[in-house]
């Protein structure tokens, strides 16, 4: 029998997000400040932290509670995500890398966490609707083509030869 | 000579950050697994209990969560006093294994009063009428019980089975002579 999900799979993947990144912002550490990776690794190490608490304190808190909790700290490190994407946007101007960061980032890393917090509604007996399952599928073919088209050659050509003409 | 002008400085803050990373989320995942793999025991109720028959007499008693219970039955010499239903098990969850065991009869084997009882016999029958197995306890007018044993039988969700006794003391057996027979159903999930 598969094991089912437990609240602390959350956090789990909020410490993976914030650990990635971590590794984005070192990437592109030109456009970011250069702090902010190793700020990154300290969130990701204190979700670490905080996986270590709910372990030992297991019977203590009750589901609810553990799941509260988890789910906190990976809207945290969601919000982060769509955060470095309006700095991108609103702040540094950069429209291309915004668009690749939705993309790449932002949109699969919200569709994931989408993913395991239904399934875990699921499996804990809280059905979404069927407008809402339908509209998550709508929007996520939606994104993917629309991310598809602006990733493609052409457009990305376009885009740099608009760029070159400004200059 | 600064830091800075080293030239594979991003490299090197790259690797690290990817080392650490490595580190945390190998540790993190270590965590959530010792979590998953956490034994963990829930109470529920069990699967199968006993239940009041039909031929239940309001002077016995049935224990808390229908788990146990105690049963004072009579024994008439040289005839035969059969209890149709006074017991019953349910089933409440899954198909499971059955069989009633002896744990103890406290008219040990040896004592002359045990002559006293011809046989006790306890018959498991299933919803149907089936019988599905039973404990005879005899003594053919010895002092020995002869020591009774019951395989394991498959029980289905939702059934309910009853079990009969019947009972009988020796002619001329001496009057309140008390045998206590303790008996476990065991339940194979």
């Amino acid at each position: 029998m598969a094991s089912e999900l437990l609240p602390e799979f959350f956090a789990l993947l909020g410490i993976d997000l914030f650990l990635m990144l971590s590794l984005l912002s070192c990437l592109l550490d030109d456009r970011m400040p250069k702090a902010l990776p190793y700020v990154y690794q300290i969130a990701a190490l204190a979700g670490f932290g905080h996986l270590l608490v709910s372990r030992n304190f297991f019977t203590v808190f009750g589901d609810y509670m553990r799941f509260w909790y988890c789910f906190i700290y990976l809207l945290v490190s969601l919000a982060n995500i769509v955060a470095v994407n309006i700095y991108f946007a609103a702040v540094k101007k950069q429209w291309t890398l915004a668009k690749v960061w939705f993309g790449a980032v932002s949109f699969p890393t919200i569709l994931i966490s989408v993913f395991f917090v239904s399934d875990y509604c699921y499996l804990h007996g809280v059905h979404f609707p069927p407008f809402l399952q339908i509209a998550l599928v709508v929007s996520a073919v939606i994104m993917g083509t629309s991310f598809a088209i602006l990733l493609s050659t052409k457009t990305l050509r376009s885009q740099s030869k608009e760029e070159k003409e400004v200059r | 000579m600064e830091l800075r002008k080293i030239p594979f400085r991003r490299p090197l803050k790259l690797l690290f950050l990817l080392l650490t990373s490595m580190l945390i989320a190998t540790a993190s995942a270590a965590v959530y697994y010792s979590l998953v793999m956490q034994p963990s025991v829930t109470i529920t109720a069990a699967v199968v209990a006993f239940k009041e028959g039909s031929d239940w007499d309001g002077s016995w008693s049935m224990g808390t969560n229908n788990t146990w219970c105690r049963l004072a039955l009579k024994a008439y010499p040289n005839a035969t006093l059969t209890y149709d239903e006074p017991l019953n098990l349910t089933n409440t969850g899954a198909p499971v294994t059955i069989r009633l065991r002896t744990v103890s009869i406290s008219l040990a084997s040896g004592n002359p009063q045990v002559s006293n009882f011809t046989f006790i016999n306890f018959t498991l029958h299933d919803e149907t009428g089936v019988i599905k197995g039973s404990l005879n306890y005899t003594t053919s007018g010895t002092d020995t019980w002869s020591t009774p044993s019951m395989g394991f039988t498959a029980m289905d969700a939702s059934d309910e089975w009853y079990i009969a006794i019947q009972t009988k003391a020796a002619a001329g057996a001496e009057a309140n002579i008390v045998a206590d027979i303790e008996i476990a159903v065991d339940v194979q999930e």
